[in-house]
């Protein structure tokens, strides 16, 4: 499933919401290359197999 | 003193009392006043510190108490290792004035080895985010073509040790940033297993994928350099702790009996390399299976998902780092570093979560495909260096990289001259190893170094 390309306002309240107030002249510096992160966001969401899902564990002694 | 010197040949001559530490530092301080100013390799040359140095490592020589065979080498370490009583600014605005109190634990481990401390170089700020022009120094410059990028973050390193400014110094690598400069710099350089050297003194970008790393001219050199950096340090949680082998301990038994996997679609469909790198890793697999290597292609997942993974922890890392500078002085970062940084924003919890899985899963695929191999082969850059007032804004996210893999699994890898491009400009491969292997890589790289005619050329600007 592809997610929609990201725009300006949706972006500037991304960086407002980490705590990044930008001029619209900022926000706009950074679009072109929040499209090619969110590819590799997608990327990283990509379906995984039921069998990945012990994937992330806890390790009692190193925390 | 004309000829630039490995730093193996300088520590038999010091050993021998034929050359003199003094004299060394003097012919390196003198080569930076003549060439640094076309290169912007340093940030700060400390003359007075080097020459200490040099007179004390003089005085073990004369009196017969030589520390190893770092002692009376010139080095520098990249702006972003601290060094006490000396500017630590890693390239930034934001660190302009500081000067820290301690040096970095390698940084210290290399003074004690005797080494000659020539100054600090250049980074791309923060160790992410250049060629930037609009920090409180310029970008260093490739030495052999000052018009071209040098590649990074290590790109006062790969310039310097290019131009025989120093015969060796620090690196770092977090996504590539000792493989990248050491390709384009056409210089050897190796990122080692994850844990093997602490980062405790040195600047952060991102905790779980950060290296840090030698560079010097022949993959020799750089296995002396390592034997320096090496071991255990409770002030870095990565740490391991285990026995430091004998970096050299494999130098000189060629390849025969090693089996090498080349993971081909990485260079030749996923990030397609110039002809020259295709060229150049070619003719050494041929050398690898003359010699009695066992070669062979093998298959890992897409570049492009080791990148993904790689690229969206570096930079939610790096934020988490950043945020509060980043909140209050946004526009004391260069563009570039503030710019990709910022991407972080758009990083859900989720996300972090999967890329962290897809982290153990890319892991365990690399861990099974080298099991029946000592070394995978890929290219380490996707040709000559570009010119450096084109390098695109998003570029190193634009295509996949070949060394972000192992800095996503901590495999130790090394990045090697291979030849040169149609411009002029060197070529590169990269080996990687099973963790803890580095002996194994050195073997392989010296093997092919010595075998080959690409370590007698040095760029026309070095003299």
């Amino acid at each position: 499933m592809s997610t929609p390309p990201i725009d300006e306002a949706e972006l500037k309240a991304m960086l407002v919401r980490a705590g990044l107030t930008l001029t619209p002249d900022q926000v706009r510096a950074i679009l072109p290359g929040a499209e090619i992160f969110r590819r590799m966001i997608e990327r990283v969401n990509a379906p995984l197999p039921r069998e990945a899902e012990p994937a992330l564990t806890f390790d009692v002694e190193q925390g | 003193m004309s000829a630039i010197l490995t730093i193996a040949e300088a520590a038999r001559l010091i050993a021998a009392k034929k050359l003199s530490p003094v004299e060394l530092a003097k012919a390196h301080l003198d080569r930076i006043r003549r060439l640094d100013p076309d290169l912007n390799a340093f940030l700060l040359v400390t003359e007075d510190r080097a020459l200490a140095d040099a007179k004390a490592a003089e005085a073990r020589q004369m009196s017969g108490a030589l520390r190893g065979k770092l002692d009376g080498i010139p080095i520098a370490h990249k702006d972003i290792y601290n060094t006490a009583g000396i500017r630590t600014t890693a390239h930034s605005k934001l660190l302009e004035h500081n000067v820290p109190t301690r040096d970095a634990h390698t940084v210290k481990k290399w003074a004690d080895a005797g080494t000659v401390m020539l100054g600090k170089l250049a980074t791309h700020e923060f160790a992410f985010g250049g060629p930037s022009f609009d920090l409180p120094w310029p970008p260093a410059r490739n030495p052999w073509n000052r018009d071209h990028f040098t590649a990074g973050s290590s790109s006062g390193t790969g310039a310097a040790v290019a131009a025989g400014l120093i015969l060796g110094g620090t690196g770092s690598d977090t996504g590539g940033s000792i493989r990248g400069p050491a390709a384009l710099c056409g210089i050897a350089g190796i990122k080692p297993t994850y844990g093997l050297s602490s980062r405790a003194g040195i600047l952060p970008l991102a905790f779980s994928l950060d290296h840090a790393g030698p560079m010097a001219w022949t993959a020799e050199d750089c296995a002396l350099l390592l034997q320096g950096m090496a071991g255990p340090d409770p002030e870095d949680p990565a740490s391991v702790d285990r026995p430091i082998p004998d970096f050299t301990a494999e130098l000189g038994k060629g390849v025969k009996g090693l089996r090498i996997g080349v993971v081909r679609h990485f260079f030749e469909q996923d990030h397609r390399a110039s002809d020259a790198t295709r060229a150049g890793i070619d003719a050494a697999m041929d050398f690898f299976r003359k010699e009695g290597a066992e070669v062979r292609d093998i298959t890992l997942s897409p570049a492009a998902d080791y990148h993904a993974v790689g690229y969206l922890i570096m930079v939610t890392e790096a934020f988490t780092l950043h945020g509060p500078w980043m909140r209050e002085r946004f526009m004391d970062y260069g563009e570039l570093f503030r710019d990709r940084v910022s991407l972080a924003a758009t990083v859900s919890g989720p996300d972090m979560i999967q890329a962290t899985r897809r982290r153990h899963m890319l892991c365990r695929e690399m861990a099974a495909a080298i099991e029946n191999l000592d070394i995978i082969v890929s290219a380490s850059q996707p040709g000559e260096a570009p010119r450096i007032d084109s390098v695109p804004k998003w570029a190193n996210m634009e295509k996949p990289s070949f060394t972000m893999p192992f800095n996503v699994t901590g495999f130790p890898a090394i990045s090697i001259c291979t030849g040169f491009g149609e411009g002029g400009l060197p070529v590169a491969m990269q080996l990687a190893g099973k963790p803890f292997t580095e002996p194994t890589l050195f073997r392989a790289a010296h093997a092919y170094e010595t075998a080959t005619k690409w370590r007698a050329r040095r760029p026309a600007m070095a003299g």
